[in-house]
């Protein structure tokens, strides 16, 4: 709160070109005062001088209408306040003035109804917008809920004319009064109507076009920490006082902010002549170019953005932190989840009212248990506590030199990933220039502006958003978005997805037209850098490099188009990277800004998801590898095994095509090893962990029931299956696959069981051991019945193969549920010649292309298999489709 | 002055637009639509589930030109939009009795 009148001096000719008396002669002593400010500002380029230089002039101007109109009543009981903006002397160029008359009761009130109205009308004449209030002392004890905003103005009211000892009454006793009484209301107030405003800028100072005034980090947002440190004050009987409660460093940057902020928007308002608050793309232009609040001169549009992101930063953490500081006020229920967060300190860090701080200070200097602190971030979405920051910051060059880069920062990148609130994680991490230590990739979009009409944010918020936005579809409430939820829980690694997420935009920092190929070069690096497996590295390089085309199929083609499907699908090669592929494209697009998903757009991708994860399934027998004919996928495994390419286009001939884009290269090459050892042992096993599962593969030479004997093996071992491909080549030899979880943990606690689970396999599918015994004993331990939630159907295709049949089946994953399937379709005469086995949650999903004979089904073999399974399945009857 | 809206295939806007533009038409309203004409729709599989789509996506274009250019904007949109096949979309025309420009009050076609 400002007190102290101005000095009530008129215009003399001394300080004006015309002589201000009379309304026509005030209007034109204003233009030429209004001007020749703007001149200083041009001159000066300092807004605040430009601010205070428009508030003395108002002042003057108002006491003079004041004089005029007020001079025949005398002022006892009425006092002319500047309020708001203009009692905190904040006048901009186009900003509104507000006035208070105040009265010390309803009759006095009344009694100057004339005199109001005469100085507002001569303001308005002169050309000053005003917003006027009369108010009574008795008025202003009282707190309304529904005008909070008459209170907060208040806070910055000063005094101009007439009564001052109804002022001082106001300023000594009333407001202290109503601030004491009503502290907790007003912040809470003041919090909920911060948020909702936040809210509306979608919480995020990163706008390509921010808004000064009102955007999160904003100049209101710098009236906000103002407001609470007097409200904070006043509610403890202090003497309200800004620096008391920031340490001098922090009021220094806030004040720096602020003269930034106000320089701008002096700008904006001179040269647009309005109340314009928005910095759009061409004033970023004009501000660089005439290094509008720089303090060095011009510089690029880039860099001008970057100065004010750095200053907004400056003003949301503080009004946040201010705002945080004080939430002991706030709400019951906001206060038991805060007590419920404080819950989650552990040994290395304890949560206070929603900000983690370090157990151990000297924590704050070693960057594995910073990484620890930003994983812990990621797991609850508490915010850094003031202390926490300072810290971190005061030792950010021991962190940025002992920051790792290798797989010790992927192991914890991983993690954070993968958490609830990674976004928020990476965004701390960011704000204290750590992120762009551990992945120096980064820095290329660090706060970087890119100008089209369709993004909103910068291209750092843009990846943070896009994260956010995957971690967000569990609790999403709409409906178009529901498959796409479903979705992410199918992910097997969705780790790798988000970490193609982060890198998807990388390149739009650097030189030239294809963001998409310079992202995917910093991809190449960054992944080589964590030592990702050769595999996870594809994976996510897949993804950076291909993260436009479902949105450029969905734009340029007809998605029903059987051609545009099977192009896609080409380019996408496996359903897992479909599946991660869809959902960045889906978080892409939404974080473009809140209105770029729409809910035609949404169903639109996952028809095309659809589509092109069906057509894999429908065509897994239609394309199969041919010796003769080359192709990329054959030469790069051929390179793994010199000399023997021929021997390799033999074992590839007549496996599918998706054999090839299932595995990698060292996989195929492994596979072919194995098929070449075929002649000295018959059984070839392979077995390894994989990404917490193992995986098992079995070549042989194709036999009667083989694929069901090797699930009835798993499933006698206890092993649950996850995942299963059964392919054969031209030669009749097999290559099965199967990803398992090791329900019991067998083969982890007891390393030796390793050898006899694979000689347990060898020993059944070679005919020297039986499978009966290990079922047997299997299904006594596993008697409880199955509780079914997911309905079972089973859908025929005798279109999609020449050769075979398709019989797809949905139904709820049980243990040996593949065995059941597997052995009820030998039973019935089926040979299975290439199998797709998934596992999403409580549903499986598996798809046999089948021939009996080696024809296609006939009509009445298909209803008897049907009935077959359905007995099994534990349906009564056949679902009909 | 007349307004035509054209109901076309998401995959030809792009080439629409271009060949509106190209022959001054730069103003244009877009809407992303859903439904269909004679194209119907067709039976989808989705893991075993079977599902009908019977609106399918299209684009909407409205735009309100001087009568002079409306022969050369239906020739534009149908040389651009056309594949020969069920579901190209359609040109719908009507007539405009006034256009405003709400800045300055223009009237007429210098409105547009």
């Amino acid at each position: 709160m400002t007190t102290g009148p101005q000095p009530a001096t008129p215009p003399s000719p001394r300080d004006s070109a015309a002589d201000p008396t009379g309304d026509f002669a005030l209007r034109g002593f204003y233009r030429h005062e209004f001007d020749r400010i703007g001149r200083d500002f041009e001159a000066t380029g300092s807004g605040l001088a430009s601010l205070s230089d428009r508030t003395r002039l108002v002042d003057r101007l108002v006491l003079t209408l004041w004089d005029q109109y007020f001079s025949s009543r005398g002022a006892s009981g009425c006092a002319m306040i500047a309020v708001g903006g203009f009692g905190r002397s904040e006048l901009f160029p186009h900003s509104d003035i507000d006035l208070l008359f105040l009265a010390t009761d309803e009759a006095g009130r009344d009694g100057i109804k004339d005199e109001v109205r005469g100085v507002c009308q001569a303001m308005w004449d002169i050309g000053l917008r005003v917003s006027p209030a009369t108010r009574t002392l008795a008025d202003c004890t009282r707190f309304d809920q529904n005008n909070v905003e008459f209170t907060l103005s208040l806070l910055d009211s000063r005094f101009l004319a007439g009564d001052g000892g109804l002022f001082e009454r106001l300023h000594a006793q009333v407001l202290p009064q109503l601030i004491a009484r009503e502290s907790d209301a007003l912040l809470q107030s003041l919090s909920e109507m911060t948020q909702a405003r936040h809210q509306r800028f979608g919480n995020t100072i990163f706008h390509l076009e921010p808004n000064l005034k009102d955007g999160p980090g904003g100049l209101r947002d710098c009236h906000v920490a103002q407001w609470v440190g007097m409200i904070v004050a006043l509610g403890a009987g202090r003497r309200p006082d800004l620096i008391s409660t920031r340490k001098n460093s922090e009021y220094a940057e806030m004040m720096d902010a602020m003269e930034f902020l106000c320089s701008s928007r002096c700008y904006l308002h001179y040269h647009h002549n309005r109340d314009d608050n928005i910095i759009t793309w061409a004033t970023q232009e004009e501000l660089a170019e005439r290094g509008v609040a720089t303090k060095s001169g011009p510089v690029t549009p880039a860099e001008w953005m970057r100065l004010y992101f750095r200053h907004a930063k400056t003003v949301a953490r503080s009004s946040s932190q201010l705002l945080g500081q004080v939430s002991r006020n706030r709400s019951s229920l906001l206060r038991s989840f805060q007590h419920w967060r404080s819950r989650v300190s552990n040994e290395e860090f304890s949560v206070v009212d929603g900000r983690v701080y370090f157990q151990q200070a000297s924590d704050a200097r070693e960057a594995v248990a910073v990484l620890r602190l930003f994983t812990f971030i990621a797991r609850h979405g508490v915010a850094l506590s003031p202390e926490t920051e300072r810290r971190l910051n005061d030792a950010h060059r021991r962190l940025a030199e002992t920051m790792p880069q290798d797989q010790y920062l992927w192991q914890h990148l991983r993690e954070i990933l993968g958490l609830p609130h990674a976004a928020e994680a990476l965004r701390t991490m960011h704000s204290l220039n750590l992120l762009t230590r551990a992945i120096p990739e980064f820095e290329t979009i660090d706060l970087l502006v890119l100008r089209d009409l369709y993004h909103r944010y910068t291209v750092d918020e843009h990846t943070f958003m896009a994260i956010d936005v995957l971690h967000q579809l569990k609790n999403n409430a709409v409906v178009c978005l529901q498959p796409f939820a479903d979705l992410m829980l199918e992910l097997e690694r969705p780790e790798l997805l988000f970490l193609a997420l982060l890198l998807h935009d990388t390149g739009k920092g650097l030189e030239g037209a294809d963001h998409v190929q310079s992202s995917r070069q910093l991809a190449v690096a960054t992944v080589k850098r964590l030592q990702l497996t050769e595999e996870d590295a594809q994976a996510v390089c897949f993804l950076v490099a291909a993260h436009l085309e479902i949105s450029s199929t969905m734009r340029r083609r007809d998605i029903y188009d059987p051609a545009a499907i099977h192009e896609l699908a080409g380019k996408i090669g496996t359903t897992e990277r479909l599946k991660m592929l869809t959902l960045l494209t889906l978080a892409d697009i939404k974080a473009v800004n809140p209105e770029a998903l729409t809910a035609w757009k949404a169903e639109n991708l996952w028809r095309l998801y659809a589509g092109t994860a069906t057509y894999f399934v429908r065509s897994a027998d239609t394309e199969r590898l041919h010796a003769e004919i080359s192709n990329e996928p054959a030469e790069k495994i051929a390179a793994l095994l010199p000399g023997r390419r021929e021997e390799l286009l033999e074992f590839l001939d007549g496996l599918p095509q998706r054999y090839l884009l299932s595995h990698s290269p060292e996989q195929v090459a492994q596979h072919f090893t194995m098929a070449s050892h075929l002649d000295a042992e018959p059984v070839q096993i392979g077995l390894r962990d994989c990404s917490g599962q193992q995986e098992l593969t079995v070549v042989t030479p194709d036999r009667p029931g083989l694929f069901g004997t090797v699930t009835g093996i798993l499933y006698g071992w206890g092993m649950d299956i996850t995942k299963a491909a059964a392919f054969s080549n031209r030669n009749g030899v097999v290559v099965d696959s199967f990803y398992f979880k090791d329900r019991f943990r067998t083969l982890e606690l007891n390393p030796p069981e390793r050898e006899r689970f694979k000689r347990s396999l060898r020993d059944i599918l070679m005919g020297e051991a039986w499978l009966e015994p290990l079922l047997e004993s299997r299904l006594k331990a596993d008697r409880r019945p199955v509780k079914l939630t997911v309905e079972t159907r089973m859908r025929y295709d005798d279109e999609c193969s020449a050769r075979s049949t398709l019989l797809e089946i949905v139904t709820q994953d049980r243990p040996g549920l593949l065995h059941t399937i597997s052995s009820t379709l030998t039973s019935e005469e089926c040979s299975i010649e290439i199998a797709l086995i998934d596992t999403e949650g409580p549903l499986a999903h598996d798809v046999f292309y089948i021939t009996c004979d080696g024809k296609k089904l006939t009509a009445e073999r298909m209803r008897s298999i049907e009935w077959a399974l359905s007995a099994e399945l534990g349906d009564s009857l056949p679902n009909a489709w | 002055m007349m307004k035509l809206e054209a109901v076309i295939q998401p995959a030809k806007f792009e080439a629409v637009k271009d060949a509106l533009i190209e022959i001054g038409v730069e103003g244009m309203t877009v809407t992303e639509v859903r439904g269909h004409g004679r194209q119907k729709g067709h039976t989808e599989f989705y893991r075993g589930r079977e599902y009908t789509v019977d609106v399918l996506p299209k684009v909407k274009i409205e735009v309100v030109i001087p009568d002079i250019v409306v022969d050369k904007a239906i020739q534009a949109i149908t040389n651009a939009a056309r594949t020969g096949k069920i579901g190209d979309g359609k040109i719908f025309l009507s007539r405009i009795d006034e256009a405003i420009r709400i800045r300055n009050d223009e009237r007429g076609e210098t409105a547009l």
